[in-house]
């Protein structure tokens, strides 16, 4: 059975060692909805070889840029 | 000509006089801060204001103008800076009870070049809490409110940045943009807002949200302006590991045709009429905005991108995981000193799984290659940079879940250079926007359309009501 959205944030909360100040949980948990929501739009069904965009350049690139 | 009218000028009206010795930066500077004394109370654009030092600024520059020195269209014009610019000596806070009091000890490389331009410095701007709470009520920082109604929301993050230029505050101010924080205020407050090409000017200096994500431009009352500002900050800069080594146009230059023939745009029409449905008077003020192109000249046909959603989501992933590491030390040990907004805008990153991120940037690329591929042909997509005009102050949706989602994070995602533009009012009289989207690191075409756009409508003979 799936576990409850409430359950999942109280052990993903657990488990980072995050401390929560006193209201934050509800606001945090509406947070958490939707994060899950966006994590479920990208999903996870990528080719096996499909590579990450790569944002930053390797070490020592600028020096031999034109 | 009133001190009131000295603060309307443009950047590029006020440094003609000023070359031809008809208007002192000293006299500019005064209007400029008085008007800032008179209307900060109301808007709280600024959250500091460099009095004295402006007045010396100002004077140097003078000085250096009446013997033969000047630098060139930004000597002697007064700017100020969303407070997470680095700036020597001067507090940079960014907007938070975590950074009260930090003083850096060099300037942001930005700042430099401003400084080095012969800019002088009124102050430092409102931010939303480390560029992503907002607009808070519970940070020592009261939020920016919007000129053209004051209790109406300017957007944010460069929330101050926004306020400050429409309502004449300053000629022109420097905003981030990791989701939109430039195209957003300029949106809801009617000024030009550039975010330039990912790499096109450096972030070094500039207190970080996303590292891939982040982005710095100008806000401006003209095209012309950001054309002038951009003019002074771009440029390769070691010390930001993702500077791009490339020339730099001269984007002044840019703006002369007058017309746009042979200039091919594209109207996103599925991202505001499909993924998220923009109010009628936006999509009618675009649909007339793409009339006015194809007047001058330009093609105007159609484009499809991939989801809004896919952007978003993928944008979404990234910027909350890097802002939690960015973040992760203050959140854990001071988590009472962030003003709830930004508090559980950062520490929901700490909930994505590492393997969500890469998903989030393997999208990222396949994203990249759709919008590329997607562009082959065209010079340049149209489309709102919102889909709503302005709301109450404190209507925003607090975290941001995607329900209406504004038009600018697929180019945070992408890179590309990102153009918004004022495109008319709505009924309300609340500015409406226009976003111009280029290929990578041609901002000049987009500058020259957008100058073209501006000099074609008469959106800039109107001023917000605050006086």
């Amino acid at each position: 059975m799936a576990k409850r959205i409430e359950d999942q944030f109280a052990a993903d909360t657990e488990l980072l060692g995050l401390k929560l100040l006193s209201g934050q949980e509800s606001s945090l948990l509406a947070a958490y909805g939707a994060l899950r929501e966006m994590v479920k739009t990208m999903g996870a069904d990528y080719p096996f070889e499909a590579e990450p965009a790569h944002v930053f350049l390797p070490l020592g690139a600028a020096e031999h840029r034109s | 000509m009133t001190a009131s009218d000295l603060c309307f000028l443009t950047v590029a009206e006020a440094a003609s006089l000023i070359a031809a010795k008809q208007l002192s930066p000293v006299e500019l500077t005064h209007a400029y801060l008085n008007r800032i004394e008179s209307l900060n109370g109301t808007l709280h654009a600024y959250v500091r204001i460099l009095h004295d030092e402006a007045i010396t600024a100002a004077e140097k520059a003078a000085a250096e103008i009446a013997t033969g020195h000047y630098r060139g269209p930004l000597h002697g014009i007064p700017i100020a800076l969303k407070d997470i610019y680095d700036t020597a000596g001067v507090p940079t806070e960014g907007g938070s009870k975590i950074c009260l009091d930090r003083v850096p000890t060099s300037d942001a490389t930005t700042t430099r070049l401003l400084k080095e331009a012969g800019a002088i410095l009124l102050g430092k701007l409102t931010t939303w809490e480390f560029a992503i709470g907002g607009p808070a009520f519970d940070t020592p920082f009261p939020p920016a409110r919007n000129p053209w109604n004051t209790d109406r929301d300017p957007a944010g993050s460069s929330s101050g940045s926004g306020a400050a230029v429409a309502a004449g505050l300053c000629a022109a101010a420097m905003g981030s943009d990791t989701g939109g924080s430039i195209r957003w205020p300029a949106a809801w407050c009617g000024l030009a807002g550039l975010k330039p090409t990912y790499g096109r000017v450096s972030r070094a200096g500039i207190m970080p949200l996303s590292f891939s994500l982040d982005h710095a431009g100008p806000l401006t009352w003209t095209v012309q302006d950001a054309a002038i500002v951009l003019q002074a900050i771009a440029g390769y800069d070691p010390r930001d590991p993702a500077s791009a080594d490339l020339p730099v146009p001269d984007y002044r230059a840019a703006l002369a045709p007058a017309e746009l023939k042979g200039v091919r745009l594209a109207v996103a029409r599925s991202i505001f009429e499909r993924d998220c449905v923009a109010s009628d008077e936006t999509r009618a003020a675009c649909d007339a905005a793409g009339e006015v192109l194809r007047g001058l000249g330009a093609s105007v046909t159609e484009i499809e991108l991939p989801p809004l959603a896919l952007y978003n989501a993928a944008a979404y992933l990234i910027a909350r995981s890097e802002g939690f590491a960015v973040h992760e030390k203050s959140l854990r040990e001071r988590p009472q000193d962030y003003g709830a907004l930004a508090r559980d805008r950062l520490m929901i990153g700490a909930y994505i799984r590492a393997s969500d991120m890469v998903q989030a940037m393997r999208q990222r690329r396949i994203l990249i290659e759709a919008t590329t591929t997607a562009m082959n042909g065209i010079d340049a997509i149209l489309l709102p940079t919102t889909p709503d005009p302005a709301p109450p102050l404190g209507e925003l949706d607090a975290y941001f879940s995607g329900e209406r989602p504004p038009y600018m994070r697929p180019f945070n995602l992408t890179g590309q250079p990102a153009l918004s533009l004022c495109n008319g009012f709505d009924r309300a009289g609340l500015p409406l926007s226009l976003q111009i989207v280029g290929r990578c690191f041609d901002e000049a075409t987009l500058l020259r359309i957008g100058y073209a756009y501006e000099r074609a409508t008469s959106w800039r003979d109107r001023r917000p009501p605050v006086r």
